[in-house]
């Protein structure tokens, strides 16, 4: 049976708060506190700690991409969007920030808790998605070698056996089929640079000979 | 009866006039269920809340004379809130004390944000709640669950079967119970719940003696409570592994107040709760005294400062220590949770024997400072085959 990944504990972590000094600030700053958060606020930078933040709440309405030390997208921890004004040019700045979560302005006595966990779960759930994506592109960039790794074994015979040979090489080695590729394809470059040089002094001997 | 003026006391808080005190009326909303599945418990915090006023009304160095606005929801969640907008739109209370099952206090609280009314909340809850209108005054889970949890298991075994009526208390006790039972390197070897007032257990008593746990969590409340610990005795009679000794069934939120309907069934079980009634007895139990505790708290506060609202409310919990029957108490200011003592006591003859005591817990309603280390010792040593 597949456990349902229990919900975390968030004392102690920490969350920032871009936002400039506003009711709404504070109403976070209550829930979070309950909640066992430690919160910094800051309007209009963020200061260099928020690298090692937890979480950060920005202001969807007022916000603007310098803000942020990170390129828009690429922020190294969940993001909550703040949102007042539901105008479709903010809500694209957000979106393209990728928040994970939004709270709705005005906040009132509750909503951050459940903002926390769902931006905390989809955040995680991105970067595991970038994590596999990665290594399949990865993986399909490796097609070629594949190819060449078959070639090389099947030397022009039966290329079904060569790659069984491919896979129950990686196996032994334990190591992907592509890895398994590209430590053949280097081994048999090696062969034929020590073919190449071989005949090379080989061909300087038949010089010398001559 | 016309009220007389008395003669005014030193720094009584209450209005003079010609050296006579005159009380300061305060209606105050009283929201609890006449009629129902829960009603026993229903009742011992109405009656704590109803001496609080009298005890109030009848110290003349006190400044508040309160008068309770009462409305009766029956056990019907759905009429929490229609009531509660009831008494905020009839009366000029703005402090209702009331509501037993988490369901009706969260059907009630947007009613509350919308009038910027306070409910005083008596019982024990699941936790992971902190709204500014509410003032939590019984346990939260780190001071109900997590304890008897670390009482429990190096005594009887950390697997568990967990039960639990079908709303979010049952719900959410059981969450927090599955975790802590992996933290303590036990099973959760069952959970299952009932519709509230259903009283048919015989298929949990059958799963109960199929999986043998260590422990039964009964977050039942109510007829199905009382149910389902009549059958288990008679488990307990046929198979002396489900006997109190060997498989307690431990509960967070029975009292004294349910004994009388539990009679010898509970016998050797294990409940927890800030409150056990001595004997004599200033109260007959934990809900009864934290709903009296509840008045006493409010009418401290607008005794002070009879305007006062949430931003008020919630400074005064940040500077005071409050005296109450339940013992100096202190709210934190944060998420509005009471410090409370923890006791876990067993139930015998009518009474709850006191097992072990822990005194001004702090509360901790999102767990943000459990540490299993600490709750069960070095994590146990499983044998991987």
């Amino acid at each position: 049976m597949t456990r349902i990944p229990r919900i975390p504990n968030l004392g102690g972590a920490k969350a920032f708060v871009l936002h400039r000094p506003h009711p709404t600030v504070q109403a976070i700053t209550r829930q979070l506190s309950a909640i066992g958060l430690v919160t910094v606020d800051c309007w209009p930078e963020l200061l260099p700690e928020v690298l090692a933040a937890d979480f950060v709440f920005f202001d969807a309405d007022l916000g603007f991409d310098e803000q942020f030390p990170w390129k828009p997208g690429e922020a190294p921890m969940p993001l909550v969007a703040l949102i007042g004004s539901e105008a479709p040019g903010r809500i694209e700045w957000a979106l393209s920030h990728k928040a994970d979560a939004q709270l709705l302005k005005p906040v009132g006595n509750a909503g951050v808790y459940s903002a926390l966990l769902i931006a905390r779960q989809s955040f995680e759930a991105r970067k595991h998605l970038a994590g596999e994506i990665a290594a399949l592109r990865q993986r399909v960039a490796e097609r070629q070698t594949i190819v060449r790794a078959v070639a090389a074994l099947s030397k022009g015979t039966d290329d079904g056996r060569a790659y069984a040979q491919l896979r129950s090489l990686a196996m032994s080695w334990q190591i992907s089929v592509e890895d398994a590729a590209r430590r053949i394809v280097a081994m048999t470059s090696q062969d034929v640079a020590d073919d190449d040089t071989t005949s090379e002094e080989g061909g300087s001997d038949q010089s010398h000979r001559a | 009866m016309p009220r007389m003026p008395r003669p005014c006391g030193a720094g009584c808080g209450a209005l003079s006039f010609l050296g006579f005190c005159l009380k300061r009326r305060i209606e105050i909303g009283i929201l609890y269920s006449r009629s129902g599945s829960y009603q026993l418990v229903s009742d011992a915090c109405r009656v704590g809340a109803m001496r609080a006023i009298a005890d109030i009304n009848a110290d003349r160095d006190h400044g508040l004379e309160l008068v309770p606005v009462e409305r009766d929801p029956q056990s019907n969640a759905d009429r929490y809130a229609t009531l509660c907008e009831d008494i905020f739109r009839t009366s000029s209370a703005r402090h209702v004390v009331g509501c037993v099952t988490s369901w009706s206090r969260k059907e009630t609280i947007p009613v509350l944000e919308k009038a910027g009314g306070m409910l005083w909340y008596a019982c024990p809850y699941e936790g992971f709640e902190a709204n500014e209108h509410v003032v939590y005054m019984h346990a939260c889970p780190n001071q109900h669950l997590v304890p008897l949890m670390a009482h429990v298991v190096p005594r009887f075994g950390a697997n568990g079967f967990l039960l639990g009526s079908n709303y979010i208390w049952g719900w959410e006790m059981n969450r927090v119970a599955r975790d802590l039972i992996a933290d303590a390197g036990g099973k959760v070897l069952g959970e299952r719940y009932l519709r509230i007032g259903e009283t048919d257990v015989s298929r949990l008593i059958g799963e109960v003696r199929a999986t043998r746990p260590s422990f039964i969590l009964n977050n039942l409340i109510g007829t199905s409570s009382y149910a389902f610990l009549a059958a288990y005795r008679d488990l307990g009679a046929e198979d002396p592994a489900f006997s109190p000794q060997n498989c307690p069934v431990i509960s967070c939120n029975l009292t004294e107040g349910e004994l009388p309907a539990i009679g010898e069934n509970g016998r050797g079980h294990l409940s927890v709760g800030p409150y056990f009634a001595p004997r004599p007895a200033a109260f007959a139990s934990s809900f009864e005294a934290s709903a009296y505790a509840s008045v006493q708290v409010m009418a401290d506060v607008l005794s002070r400062d009879p305007q006062a609202g949430p931003a008020e409310f919630s400074k005064a919990f940040a500077e005071t220590r409050f005296s109450t029957r339940l013992g100096p108490i202190a709210i934190d200011a944060h998420t509005q949770h009471a410090t409370l003592p923890v006791i876990i006591g067993r139930i015998a003859d009518g009474y709850f024997e006191v097992v072990s005591r822990q005194d001004e817990v702090a509360p901790d309603p999102y767990l943000s400072r459990y540490d299993p280390a600490k709750t069960f010792g070095r994590p146990r040593l499983r044998v991987v085959s």
